[in-house]
């Protein structure tokens, strides 16, 4: 590791002022490999954003890419108009949880209604009022994620809600969760998304979607009775007499502790599954979050500590002592706990340069992570600087290592045609054709960081397809803007040079250039031509990498 | 630089081949399950989910039960309308058409199987029975792609296992290839003619041969493949045979398209479907109703997929499942609510009909689960173990259901040895 330190001290020292200065001199990144000061802001473009805009590689570069990541790494400073303007035509945002969990209670009415009337054949959609305007916002909270990925001048932000969103997974489809996820992605998710870790993940462990998800809202003191069935039981007591003591109602006995959250917080939140915790450790931190709760949707479904419902013993977790008596302040002490613990550092840590840097993230970004991680406790800003700084963030190996996953794909797409997607959910549509439909990854380890998840056949000529449909403006709500890359033309050669340059940030092959010029030499109509380029270009093999 | 995995797999496939080691030889040896005579390359196993829960005991009625009608006043299928096969149970009528493939010994039916998990959560049962393993939340990939992962016998074609529906389930989830297919005629790159549509797919073939690495290459070498192989097939113009009559709906035309994959010789191994419409809480029906007419689509479907093969079917096994079974007793809106074990059928070739499989505990309260439900005599790994290692010569069971232990001795005989 030695080595690698003195490594990263010598460019990091090196580079800012070759980087730093306009029109800037070619930069060595580690390896020896000359990186220009276009190549490395496409480099940033693909990773800290959603790919280039037309144009935009050129604008960074320009500007200079360091001056650029820390401008990204402080989102609350950049002006976001133009999504403020486009949320306001997203009805979601206007209902908060209260007016959503109403409107679940009353699409659960509806459906008993429908099944007393026997109305159930499958493949028969339910067309009631409720049911289509439930449907209506889920697709909207669908989309609303891919219009802030392509519009936002917040792209970093951006790239780590979604980050998040899969780490902290929850299931949209799953009962509650129907209603909760919406409330969950803007008020869990995005304030902290990059805040201190400590901070994301309270507010996870709070929030009524991941206590639904993980089933910790029913998770109970061993023997635990609420007091509604506590009064319950004495009328049954008054009314039956001892001797015939009337059944409990049977629907909502509690049923004792639950270990999802305290399995999944630890294996999958914080400490990482080589973490170092057993199964003991696992029932501790469940008891340690017994009774946190949610009120039921009809009262606003939110979180909640339900005092009778906390198991009021002594508790260890990981060798540490949890004295009884401090209820909720329980749990808060232990998620500071895990969020400020080495194996913590570095599962969270190693999974941001997956998502980074390399499918196989190298050790050294860990290391480089890890360590600010540990000097500023856990700031998601100063690991994400450290990462972006690091000499494996630059080194020429990973360069366009990656695949971008479905949402990448179809956004970057978005960017790189300068579309300008509305309400309609025309693009979340395509996300979930290519394998990872937003918020419905079922298990809760989120999606996976790794290619071979979401790199198969079928979805590969999805991702063709939807390349020539998006260039075709086949894609009614998300319209491509071509002149913004050429103009119409049947100059192949000009149309080639200007869809290389501004798509694919001079990365075409030669071969890539070849097929596009033969299947472009017979096409007369100038707006078709232009057309087919860009949609061969984001179809293709180079685009899928970033 | 990452080495796909797929790749690499591919390769340690060879290498064993290489090294003169037949996996068959392997097959037998560590599971000493007889060979099949015919090349397990041809096996097909579909296997048919019935979200939301059936009801068991209206679908396989154990009309020879009093309790069955004392606990049923409103929903109970008459025994004079119950279509009998051992003398015990009977299938309902509306599932009559499927009595000639149990007569032909081509259909058996399993009682009391479900899950080790006690869940009565639509979301998480579903879960445990795609992922395999009952309990845990976190397993990354389901059981048939794990299947796919850790049975290299199996030529890795485009096709080898496809779902039938728009997005890929939990079940086939994983690293291994599998494709989602909505509808077999519009898979490939679309456009407006023919001509069109061939010329934009040659173009992204060169494109893709030319200057793919790594896994996308491997990957759009696979999905030109199979989009040749539907080209020669051409699923616009397929007639089902021997007068097979689909049912309309979804799963009417997954069946038919399987059965086109099928005769088409492109290499399905494993084909899943799915249907829902099975949680009846309210007016559920007897002879009649919301239940029956689920269950007459489901007959009419499996009975059509049968008759199309013809002696294709041969080969081919097909599994019904669903998350949990339903209350014995009937609720006060003449439905059932959740439950614990179900019943599940195993139809095709194969398999070894005309019989009732599994340990049926009775509807006694005594024996029931928690008082209310079915109990699960048949842990549901034990009859998919059975269907993997004893159809498609699957040996490394315990790599497939991770945490148990799959014992042929506890197998319910659902495949003729």
């Amino acid at each position: 590791m030695k080595t690698r330190v003195l490594l990263f001290v010598a460019t990091v020292a090196a580079r800012p002022p070759v980087i730093e200065a306009q029109h800037a001199a070619p930069l060595q990144s580690p390896g020896g490999h000359a990186l220009t000061p276009r190549d490395s802001a496409a480099h940033a473009l693909n990773r800290l954003a959603y790919g280039p805009r037309p144009g935009e590689i050129e604008r960074v570069a320009r500007a200079g890419v360091l001056r650029w990541i820390d401008a990204q790494l402080a989102p609350d400073k950049i002006d976001d108009d133009i999504v403020a303007r486009r949320e306001r035509e997203f009805d979601i945002l206007k209902y908060d949880r209260g007016d959503l969990a109403r409107l679940y209670a009353e699409a659960q009415r509806a459906r008993q209604e429908r099944n007393r009337m026997g109305d159930t054949a499958a493949d028969k959609p339910d067309n009631s009022p409720v049911a289509v305007k439930g449907r209506r916002f889920a697709a909207q909270v669908q989309q609303l994620a891919v219009v802030r990925a392509a519009l936002s001048e917040r792209q970093l932000y951006e790239v780590m809600v979604d980050f998040w969103t899969n780490h902290f997974n929850v299931y949209f489809a799953k009962g509650a969760d129907r209603f909760l996820t919406p409330d969950y992605i803007e008020h869990t998710i995005r304030p902290h998304a990059m805040g201190r870790f400590a901070d994301l993940l309270i507010a996870t462990a709070q929030s009524p979607a991941m206590l639904f998800y993980l089933d910790n809202w029913e998770s109970v003191a061993p023997g635990a009775t609420p007091p509604v069935v506590e009064r319950a039981r004495r009328r049954a007591w008054i009314n039956v007499g001892a001797q015939h003591a009337a059944p409990l109602p049977p629907a909502r006995a509690p049923k004792g502790i639950n270990e999802n959250y305290a399995r999944e917080l630890l294996e999958l939140h914080t400490l990482g599954v080589d973490g170092g915790y057993d199964q003991h450790d696992v029932i501790e931190v469940a008891r340690i979050f017994t009774g946190w709760s949610i009120r039921r949707p009809q009262q606003g479904g939110d979180f909640e500590f339900h005092d009778w419902a906390h198991d009021t013993g002594d508790k260890q977790v990981l060798g540490i002592e949890f004295e009884r008596g401090q209820e909720m302040d329980e749990g808060v002490r232990l998620l500071k706990l895990l969020a400020d613990h080495p194996a913590t550092m570095h599962h969270v840590s190693r999974k941001l340069c997956q998502r980074f840097v390399n499918d196989d993230p190298p050790d050294g970004c860990v290391d480089d992570a890890v360590a600010a991680w540990r000097r500023t406790h856990g700031d998601i800003r100063e690991v994400l600087r450290a990462i972006f700084h690091g000499p494996d963030f630059w080194a020429a190996t990973n360069m366009r290592a990656k695949v971008k996953t479905p949402l990448e794909f179809v956004v970057s797409a978005a960017r790189a045609v300068a579309a300008d997607p509305d309400t309609t959910p025309r693009l979340a549509q395509v996300v979930a054709r290519l394998g990872e439909p937003l918020y419905l990854h079922v298990a809760p380890d989120g999606y996976p960081e790794r290619e071979d998840a979401w790199v198969n056949s079928g979805a590969l000529l999805d991702r063709m397809n939807a390349a020539v449909g998006l260039a075709a403006g086949r894609l009614p709500g998300a319209v491509a803007t071509l002149d913004s890359i050429a103009p119409g033309t049947t100059d192949v050669q000009q149309l080639i040079t200007a869809v290389d340059d501004r798509i694919l940030g001079g990365t075409m092959s030669q071969n890539t250039k070849r097929v596009i010029s033969e299947q472009l030499s017979d096409v007369k109509d100038p707006v078709q031509a232009r057309a087919l380029a860009v949609g061969l270009a984001i179809g293709g093999p180079e685009f899928q990498r970033q | 630089m990452t080495i796909s995995r797929r790749v690499f797999v591919k390769s340690g496939g060879l290498a064993l081949f290489s090294l003169g080691l037949d996996p068959l030889f392997l097959a037998r040896a560590a599971f000493a399950v007889r060979p099949s005579a015919r090349p397990p390359d041809r096996r097909i196993l579909v296997c048919l989910f019935q979200r939301g829960a059936v009801d068991g005991l209206n679908m396989i009625v154990p009309h020879g039960d009093p309790l069955y009608y004392r606990e049923r006043p409103r929903i109970a299928v008459p025994g004079s309308d119950v279509v009998d096969l051992d003398g015990y149970f009977g299938l309902h009528p509306r599932l009559a058409a499927l009595k000639p493939l149990w007569d032909s010994k081509r259909l058996a039916a399993i009682h009391a199987i479900g899950s080790s998990d006690a869940t009565r959560s639509h979301f998480d049962a579903q879960d445990y029975m795609e992922s395999g393993t009952p309990g845990v939340k976190a397993t990354p990939d389901g059981w048939l792609n794990r299947y796919c992962q850790h049975d290299r016998e199996h030529q890795d074609t485009p096709f080898r296992a496809v779902a039938f529906g728009p997005e890929l389930p939990r079940i086939l989830a994983g690293t291994a290839p599998s494709l989602a297919i909505a509808d077999l005629q519009a898979f490939g790159l679309r456009a407006p003619q023919p001509a069109a549509r061939d010329r934009l797919t040659r173009a992204f073939e060169e494109l893709y041969a030319g200057s793919a690495t790594g896994l996308l290459s491997t990957s759009s070498q696979e999905a030109f493949q199979a989009v040749q192989t539907l080209q020669r097939v051409d699923p616009t113009r397929y007639q089902p045979a021997n007068g097979a009559d689909y049912p309309r709906g979804r799963l009417g035309k997954a069946m038919l398209q399987i059965a086109q994959l099928i005769k088409a010789d492109v290499g399905l191994q494993l084909a899943f479907a799915d249907v829902t419409g099975w949680d009846t809480h309210v007016n559920q029906g007897a002879s009649e109703g919301q239940l029956a007419a689920r269950l007459a689509e489901l007959g009419q479907a499996l009975t059509a997929f049968a008759q199309d093969l013809g002696d294709k079917l041969d080969d081919v096994v097909v599994l019904t499942m669903s998350e949990f079974g339903r209350t014995v007793r009937e609720n006060g809106n003449s439905g059932t609510d959740h439950g614990h074990a179900t019943a599940m059928l195993v139809l095709g070739g194969p398999v070894n009909g005309g019989r009732m499989l599994g340990h049926w505990p009775g509807l006694d309260p005594a024996n029931r689960f928690e008082g209310r439900d079915v109990a699960v005599t048949t842990d549901f790994r034990d009859l998919f173990a059975e269907v993997l290692a004893r159809h498609l010569g699957a040996r490394d069971l315990s790599a497939i259901f991770p945490g148990f232990t799959p014992d042929p001795a506890r197998f319910p005989g659902a495949i003729s040895a």
